[in-house]
């Protein structure tokens, strides 16, 4: 089970390198949830060799490691729909922002013209 | 009359933007409680420039382009804080008749409708378009036919005015790309009077059209998600 070690190794790096990030503000600490529980989630199932051969035997899958592959993507999947609903709540924030400053932006130059 | 407010959205229109501009003054001469409102949408060229010339527009600058529902949206804002009745809007590039926007406006003054549609197809008008955007205009057709249950000739048209109460909701939300007809049928969700009467259309007098063949497929395609959307959303 070489995959498994490495997995842990990876795993353990990245959990490290959340908790930094966090440490030093650069991740927000509610994004840093689902990082965490994905980690340890990976985290558990790569130390320990049964619990991924009962999984394995019970969803009937033939080379047990894949399971981590498997749970590695569903992650991925999710962290990947997060983001872009992220990005379109910020990209609707920014074109309020946007038009709240030019509408206001507006005002300003007119005060300033009826002042000449 | 009613504090009216006209919105032309506009994005690299040094072209066509001045004659547009002359013709809507010259109305405004007639009815002074009428103003015109520019949003530039982060235009490249001397769009921005040519409009400060005119003293009597009022010109929104908007730092980029945001497309044409954020531009548009951004003067239907701009008419809610400042209490119009009325709000139209009208092409920068030449392509709507200044001369019906009394006709479009009519239906609002006695409350017969919240929102009018300048259309070129509910009698037949000197517009002469390409036969693709026929077929496409004529999908949109059919499409809220089916799902809104009113029939609207012509859903495209961005030439449109729309009373207090839809300012109020249009400056709330407004769709980002492509909002036509879209808007048509989140309006009729929302129980709101929809009215089209005929207007002239000529073809654009300068510029470019933002609609690309590529982006046209894009279109078709957003457009047809949104409204179905719009449809299964509760209200």
């Amino acid at each position: 089970m070489k995959i498994a070690i490495i997995s842990l190794i990876i795993v353990i790096g990245i959990f490290i390198f959340v908790i930094e990030s966090v440490r030093r503000g650069i991740l927000e600490t509610k994004y840093s949830i689902i990082w965490i529980l994905t980690c340890l989630g990976i985290g558990i199932l790569s130390a320990n060799s049964s619990l991924i051969n009962k999984i394995a035997d019970v969803l009937n899958v033939y080379y047990a490691p894949s399971i981590l592959f498997l749970f590695g993507m569903l992650f991925l999947i999710i962290v990947v729909f997060d983001l872009t609903r992220r990005i379109s709540k910020m990209n609707q924030q920014l074109v309020t922002l946007t038009q709240e400053y030019a509408i206001l932006k507006q005002k300003y130059e007119e005060k300033g013209q009826h002042q000449q | 009359m009613n504090k009216v407010l006209i919105i032309v959205p506009a994005y690299n229109e040094e072209e066509a933007i001045s004659n547009t501009l002359y013709s809507l003054l010259h109305l405004k001469n007639e009815h002074p409680s009428l103003d015109i409102c520019v949003i530039n949408d982060g235009s490249k060229d001397q769009t921005s420039k040519i409009v400060k010339r005119f003293k009597d527009v009022i010109l929104i600058d908007l730092p980029y382009n945001l497309g044409i529902g954020g531009a548009v949206q951004t003067g239907y804002q701009y008419a809610y804080r400042h209490n119009y009745d009325i709000a139209i809007q009208f092409d920068a590039d030449g392509q709507h008749d200044a001369n019906s926007l009394q006709r479009l406006i009519h239906p609002l003054q006695k409350d017969e409708a919240d929102m009018v549609v300048g259309s070129r197809f509910l009698k037949k008008t000197d517009y002469k378009g390409a036969f693709s955007r026929r077929v496409g205009i004529y999908y949109f057709t059919l499409l809220l036919r089916s799902l809104a249950g009113q029939t609207f000739t012509d859903p495209t048209s961005g030439y449109r005015a729309i009373n207090h109460k839809v300012i109020k909701i249009f400056a709330n939300t407004y769709p980002k790309d492509y909002p036509e007809p879209e808007v048509l049928i989140h309006l009729s969700r929302k129980g709101l009077r929809i009215q089209e009467i005929t207007v002239n259309m000529t073809n654009r007098q300068g510029g470019h059209s933002s609609i690309t063949p590529f982006k046209s497929i894009y279109y078709m395609f957003k457009v047809t998600l949104s409204i179905v959307i719009q449809r299964i959303v509760k209200e």
